[in-house]
């Protein structure tokens, strides 16, 4: 007689797999997520938790403004740093080259902005008998500001400063891959790349040992050969989006909606888990300036269209959707939401809640 | 404005960085592209001869018109072409494209003329514009030719990237342009397009491509787009001679400037002077509204002059409201039935005039039906 099993009723938690001893690069979310840093602590903050492993995120990107180079740089920066393997793609002749300009993680005792966080700390005494409740989910990211540890390595997510170039042992290891997508006929060969690539980090129940990241910039760049070979690379994108569910590993690709036709940039937003999109600014704008407060370190938007939602039927809805991309002393990411400048009372217009973003031949819309 | 395009076209590229590409886009309203071309070519050619620019040297792949008319143009501009052979050189893809006359010659068949046997020094011809790649070699040695081996840089200036897109697909012309762009050598490069020639897909990709934008519309759009009207042929023929001339740089911080030019076409040339009428460059954030939601100063006069048809004016003294019928027992029953005046305690400035017609006067005020009709209005 087989000893029967006590088999778990359907709604109780599973947190077996929910062990926190991964290492620093992963985090355990709520749904049995597990999630790796974005490299940008407020995206992460934005998101929930950084990118969930198993996604697929899509930053559409501004002909006008390299902003999804940002993003890019600090994906693979903080992938680097913590030991994660990376597969990055371009339509560039070289891409190793771009590897040297990936940033370094800033040191910890540079970083002021979470100077704030010791006064609020106090605060939270009254409400100390509430964080028992938030340590099983641990959706409590106030902890992790407040840990300034030594080496920039055992923070989930570092900030990145952007003038400082990674170091160099970084790059020699050997789980940096890189592809060139610009003279290839087809896309045989990346799919090739992808596959192998995450079959390094195969999903099973056992805790998650290593996660995988991909880097996909520019896809549909014009210079590349199948670039008008649309159904082609919409099967590519499901293709890469089925290898990266069934591995642990994220996969982020950056494509112009410009170049694309309008109703494959409608399937390729759909295809996406996460979908982001970037913004440039026109500049010397006076409408805008006295329209927001801090225009002048705004070097571009963000916008968040959809947020991953894995194992879950609940939707993601955010506060605000469009957050301003702001250098910090021109070296840290910042995000930030809009805020409205006070409206001067003798003007008398009202804005209204969303507006038609300028300089840029589409329209978009702000969510304040 | 013109001259910003030039001078970023003439300070060229950092290190590390691609060359600043400039696209020029005209249409049939509007169609002056060349023009502008032609001004910017000889506005880059000027600075190179004269050592201002970082570029030493240009190359001008001719497409759409023989290298002879480019000398010509630039020798009218005052740009000593003679001297400059060691600077500016042309690629000739006009004469033979596709090399349909050298095979002819070869066959025997066809006598080649004269002049085209005189290649004159300062152009080579090309004869294989299908192959993209052979084209870039071709302009990349040409430009070392010009300039040398080693870090010293040259421009290149494309004539019509129309003609390209008629022989070579869309990627492989961009791949051209993307890596002419990532050459140490390359300083700028320019190019001309028609963009009603293409789908809106071409101009995108070019846009991409680019680092300015600068784009060609006329200044006034003819009305309901009828072609049979005099006006319109009025306005038509105003477009020929002045246009719209707008540009978009990216810069390096991420940011777009837009900057918006009118564009005289005259003799000799093109002439940029500052937009005459007033608009808005850029469509702000702030959203537009369909009426304005401001008063001048007239209006908020007017407005306060408006008395409001309520028999209580606050100022202590009832007013009688006419309400359309002869009921009133005062003087003013010399008053036209048909008038339209209701309160005369003040002078209306003339504009404001509230027209109010009571109900009726027969139901008494502490009626069951409508409970409101002890309110005294």
């Amino acid at each position: 007689m087989a000893a029967a099993k006590t088999r778990a009723s359907s709604f109780s938690r599973n947190l077996s797999a929910a062990a926190p001893s991964q290492g620093p690069g992963l985090k355990c979310g709520p749904n049995g997520l597990v999630f790796l840093s974005s490299g940008i602590p407020d995206l992460d903050k934005i998101l929930g938790g950084g990118f969930p492993l198993g996604s697929l995120v899509m930053v559409m990107e501004d002909a006008e403004a390299p902003h999804h180079m940002l993003l890019l740089r600090n994906f693979m920066a903080q992938g680097l740093v913590h030991n994660q393997p990376l597969l990055y793609a371009s339509p560039a002749r070289d891409p190793r080259g771009f590897l040297g300009t990936l940033p370094s993680p800033a040191a910890s005792k540079d970083n002021k902005s979470y100077e704030t966080d010791p006064d609020q700390e106090k605060g939270l005494r009254i409400a100390w008998q509430y964080k028992k409740y938030f340590g099983e989910n641990q959706l409590n990211f106030d902890g992790q500001k407040g840990s300034l540890s030594l080496d920039g390595k055992h923070e989930y997510s570092n900030e990145f400063d952007l003038r400082k170039p990674l170091d160099r042992h970084f790059l020699n290891r050997q789980h940096v891959d890189c592809v060139s997508i610009q003279d290839s006929p087809d896309l045989s060969v990346l799919r090739d790349r992808c596959s192998t690539f995450s079959s390094q980090f195969p999903r099973n129940d056992g805790s998650v040992s290593c996660a995988g990241r991909i880097a996909i910039q520019s896809f549909c760049a014009p210079q590349c050969a199948y670039s008008n070979m649309e159904w082609d690379m919409l099967s590519f994108i499901r293709s890469l989006k089925s290898m990266v569910r069934s591995s642990n590993s994220v996969a982020i690709i950056t494509f112009p909606p410009s170049l694309l036709s309008p109703s494959f940039c409608k399937r390729w937003q759909h295809m996406a888990d996460t979908l982001l999109s970037v913004k440039a600014i026109p500049d010397e704008d006076k409408d805008l300036a006295q329209l927001l407060t801090g225009y002048q370190e705004m070097v571009g938007f963000l916008n968040v269209h959809k947020v991953a939602r894995i194992n879950t039927q609940v939707p993601v809805i955010l506060e605000a959707t469009t957050f301003s991309i702001k250098l910090q002393k021109r070296r840290y990411l910042v995000l930030e939401c809009l805020n409205q400048a006070p409206v001067d009372g003798s003007s008398g217009t009202s804005y209204g809640t969303s507006g038609s973003c300028s300089g840029s031949s589409k329209a978009g819309n702000l969510d304040f | 404005m013109a001259e910003s395009i030039c001078r970023l076209l003439r300070d060229g590229a950092l290190e590390g960085e691609h060359a600043p590409a400039l696209t020029i886009k005209d249409s049939i309203a509007s169609p002056f592209g060349f023009h502008v071309f032609a001004h910017v070519l000889s506005q880059l050619s000027s600075f190179i001869l004269a050592g201002k620019s970082q570029s030493r040297g240009l190359v001008v792949v001719c497409f759409s018109r023989s290298p002879s008319f480019y000398l010509e143009l630039l020798k009218n501009k005052g740009i000593d072409v003679v001297s400059s052979d060691k600077r500016i050189q042309t690629l000739d893809c006009y004469s033979d494209p596709l090399g349909w006359k050298s095979r002819l010659t070869e066959t025997g068949n066809f006598m080649a003329c004269s002049h085209e046997t005189s290649i004159s020094r300062t152009t080579n011809v090309f004869k294989d514009v299908k192959h993209m790649d052979k084209l870039y070699n071709s302009i990349v040695e040409l430009g070392k030719g010009l300039v040398g081996g080693g870090k010293i840089r040259f421009s290149v200036a494309i004539d019509s990237v129309d003609e390209m897109l008629r022989h070579a697909s869309m990627s492989s012309v961009s791949g051209l342009l993307s890596k002419l762009r990532s050459h140490d050598q390359v300083s700028s490069i320019f190019w001309l397009l028609h963009s009603d020639l293409h789908e809106a897909k071409v101009t995108a990709v070019l846009e991409y491509l680019s680092s300015m934008v600068a784009g060609l519309e006329p200044l006034h759009q003819p009305a309901n787009g009828q072609r049979g009207d005099m006006e319109n042929f009025s306005l038509i023929e105003h477009n020929l001679k002045k246009g719209k001339f707008h540009v978009r740089f990216k810069r390096r911080n991420g940011r777009v400037r837009v900057m918006l030019e009118e564009v005289h076409v005259e003799h000799l040339g093109v002439n940029f002077t500052a937009l005459s009428s007033e608009g808005a460059i850029n469509q702000g954030l702030v959203p537009k509204v369909q009426f304005s939601l401001q008063l001048s100063e007239k209006e908020r006069i007017d407005k306060a002059n408006v008395v409001l048809p309520f028999e209580h004016q606050g100022n202590g003294k009832p007013i009688q409201i006419y309400d359309g019928r002869r009921s009133l027992a005062d003087s003013k029953h010399e008053r036209p039935v048909g008038a339209t005046e209701t309160v005369q305690t003040s002078e209306d400035s003339g504009r404001g005039e509230i027209i109010y017609y009571r109900d009726s006067d027969d139901e008494m005020p502490d009626s069951d039906e409508d409970p409101d009709d002890d309110l005294d209005i």
